[in-house]
């Protein structure tokens, strides 16, 4: 349909108006009011329930000499890079070797059963994987015993040197992601469904097979998609602490601690609401960051090609 | 692009490696979902006869009021969401008029504005506004959560459908409002559910704003719910019935996977983009 402009006095006018009204009533109330409250409030002692007292940038400041939140940080750089190397590698792996199955032959079965673990509801899957890494009962030490590799067997989720690895691992063989990205194998798989035939052709009279077709040819189509798994891996991976939560609440100690789980057990832990909310913009700007870094990066992807 | 017939099996080999691995957690959890403790103990890997359907009972019980409290949930929020979404992008994709665009940057800016952040001020607001322990609480939120992308995907959707079908209509003597009915839902269906199940899958999924903003269990959701289970139930190793729970609570998203595979995909896919 066409876009019709009108004068802001019109009766179209005042019924869009009146149109948009309750989608942003909801916004104002919920996401622009929190969001501008979130960076007001950082500035304060604040419990939640009173007015709270200014404090300025204390509350940064102490962030900074903050060990636990130290700890988070190099926690949650871990996470994310095992994180996203998973997520970019397996589902190109499994992508590739789709794609060039040629059309018809079982392409769209493979794809179904690879979208099984997103159908499954997160907290389902969350809950199965603390099954598998179960000290006693779990999966994962059962088939050590059963490949007479007892001696490896331990309490996967409750060890200082393997929580944070088992939390990272999730999902294994990766090819599909846990939750909200995970679908990069179906990002790829379109990428090289989008590449013209006749460029393959080329490839066959040249002999590039294997890796070389792959880095000469394929790998520029799929930068896209690469770059924006890698981002919403990583933004989601900061964010969602909620495995964390569900796995090993962050433990043991503090072994598996990361940012989200920390801003949340601080205001409704300890109902240090100030000090949560700049934990909050705090990661909000390495998000904003990061985003800005996309949109560089993507534009500079399609002047590439 | 064709390749070598040994080429393709040892792929087909790989693929079917790699799928089986993807499944094996939901193939042990439907296995043993059907097998008693001490089926459990004997058989881990095995299936064992006979299959013990009182899990599944065992199981409802626990949680059934859950399930139907998610429904209710899930319903309202999508059914609202999609409401407010369409006729602000029917609104955005229809007219222009002065600061039009400046409110559609700020639609885009929520993008922007990640959950972590808003958190708390969030609780604080639906805390003062009396909210907390009803569902209400969760309507709202998952209504500002999902409304925003149904706003950029419903407008994107709205302004490609074709303006000769909406002259023939005027010239039929349609008004606006039949035309909406008449011409520009019927199109829009397709786009409609992708929205409908990102939101349905967002609201099933959630977890943390349910354990926040309700401290009553009879009014949990299934997420919530599955976590107090488990706690019972792995506690004493029975296994059998809470792998039943758990399947029970992943029917309704496979209905809807079966019933809308494309929409599905593109509703998972586009739900991703949200900070």
């Amino acid at each position: 349909m066409k876009t019709r402009t009108v004068t802001l006095s019109s009766p179209e006018a005042l019924a869009s108006l009146l149109m948009i009204l309750p989608a942003f009533a909801v916004l104002a109330l919920f996401r622009y009011s929190p969001a501008i409250s979130a960076i007001w409030h950082s500035l304060f002692s604040w419990d939640g329930f009173t007015s709270g007292e200014f404090v300025g940038m204390d509350n940064y400041r102490k962030l900074l000499s903050d060990p636990v939140m130290a700890a988070s940080s190099l926690n949650i750089g871990q996470y994310i890079a095992i994180r996203t190397t998973l997520n970019l590698l397996f589902p190109l792996l499994a992508a590739e070797l789709i794609f060039h199955l040629g059309p018809g032959r079982g392409q769209s079965a493979y794809k179904a059963i690879f979208c099984v673990p997103l159908v499954v509801p997160l907290m389902v899957v969350l809950l199965m994987w603390k099954f598998i890494y179960d000290a006693h009962d779990g999966l994962l030490n059962s088939l050590l015993r059963l490949a007479g590799l007892s001696g490896v067997t331990r309490d996967w989720l409750g060890g200082f040197d393997s929580a944070l690895y088992a939390i990272s691992g999730l999902g294994f063989p990766w090819v599909t992601g846990i939750g909200i990205a995970g679908f990069g194998m179906l990002l790829y798989l379109a990428g090289l469904q989008g590449i013209p035939g006749e460029l393959f052709d080329a490839c066959v009279m040249d002999g590039a097979r294997g890796m070389r077709r792959f880095l000469s040819l394929e790998l520029p189509f799929l930068s896209r998609p690469l770059l924006l798994v890698a981002l919403l891996t990583i933004i989601n991976t900061l964010q969602s602490f909620v495995p964390v939560m569900v796995l090993t609440q962050g433990g043991p100690g503090i072994a598996s601690m990361v940012p989200g789980l920390y801003l949340y057990r601080n205001a409704f832990g300890y109902d240090h609401f100030g000090y949560a909310c700049a934990i909050g913009v705090l990661m909000a700007s390495v998000l904003v960051a990061l985003a800005l870094l996309y949109t560089r990066l993507e534009s500079r992807a399609e002047e590439a090609r | 692009m064709s390749a070598s017939p040994a080429r393709r099996g040892a792929a087909h080999g790989a693929l079917v490696v790699l799928a089986f691995m993807s499944l094996v957690p939901f193939l042990f959890m439907l296995l043993t979902s059907f097998k008693s403790n001490e089926q459990f103990y004997h058989s881990y890997y095995a299936f064992a006869l006979p299959p013990q359907w009182g899990n599944y009972v065992d199981a409802w019980a626990q949680i059934g009021g859950y399930f139907f409290n998610s429904i209710t949930v899930t319903l309202v929020s999508v059914a609202i969401s999609l409401l407010f979404a369409s006729i602000a992008a029917y609104a955005f994709a229809r007219y222009r008029f002065p600061g039009s665009g400046a409110l559609y940057a700020g639609v885009l800016l929520v993008l922007l504005i990640p959950g972590t952040l808003t958190l708390i001020p969030a609780f604080v607001i639906l805390r003062d506004l009396g909210l907390i322990g009803t569902h209400r609480a969760l309507y709202a939120v998952y209504i500002a959560d999902s409304e925003v992308l149904g706003i950029i995907i419903l407008k994107t959707f709205f302004g490609s459908v074709p303006e000769e079908l909406m002259e023939a209509a005027a010239l039929d003597g349609a008004g606006e409002l039949q035309t909406i009915r008449h011409i520009v839902t019927p199109l829009a269906r397709p786009a409609l559910l992708t929205v409908a199940i990102m939101t349905t899958l967002s609201c099933w999924n959630d977890y943390l704003w349910p354990l926040i903003v309700l401290p009553d269990t009879r009014k949990w959701t299934i997420s919530l719910g599955l976590v107090a289970f488990r706690d019972r139930y792995a506690g004493m190793s029975a296994w059998g019935p809470l792998f039943a729970g758990f399947v029970i609570a992943s029917i309704p998203l496979f209905i809807l996977f079966f019933a809308f595979m494309r929409q599905f995909v593109s509703g998972l896919t586009s739900g991703a983009v949200k900070a």
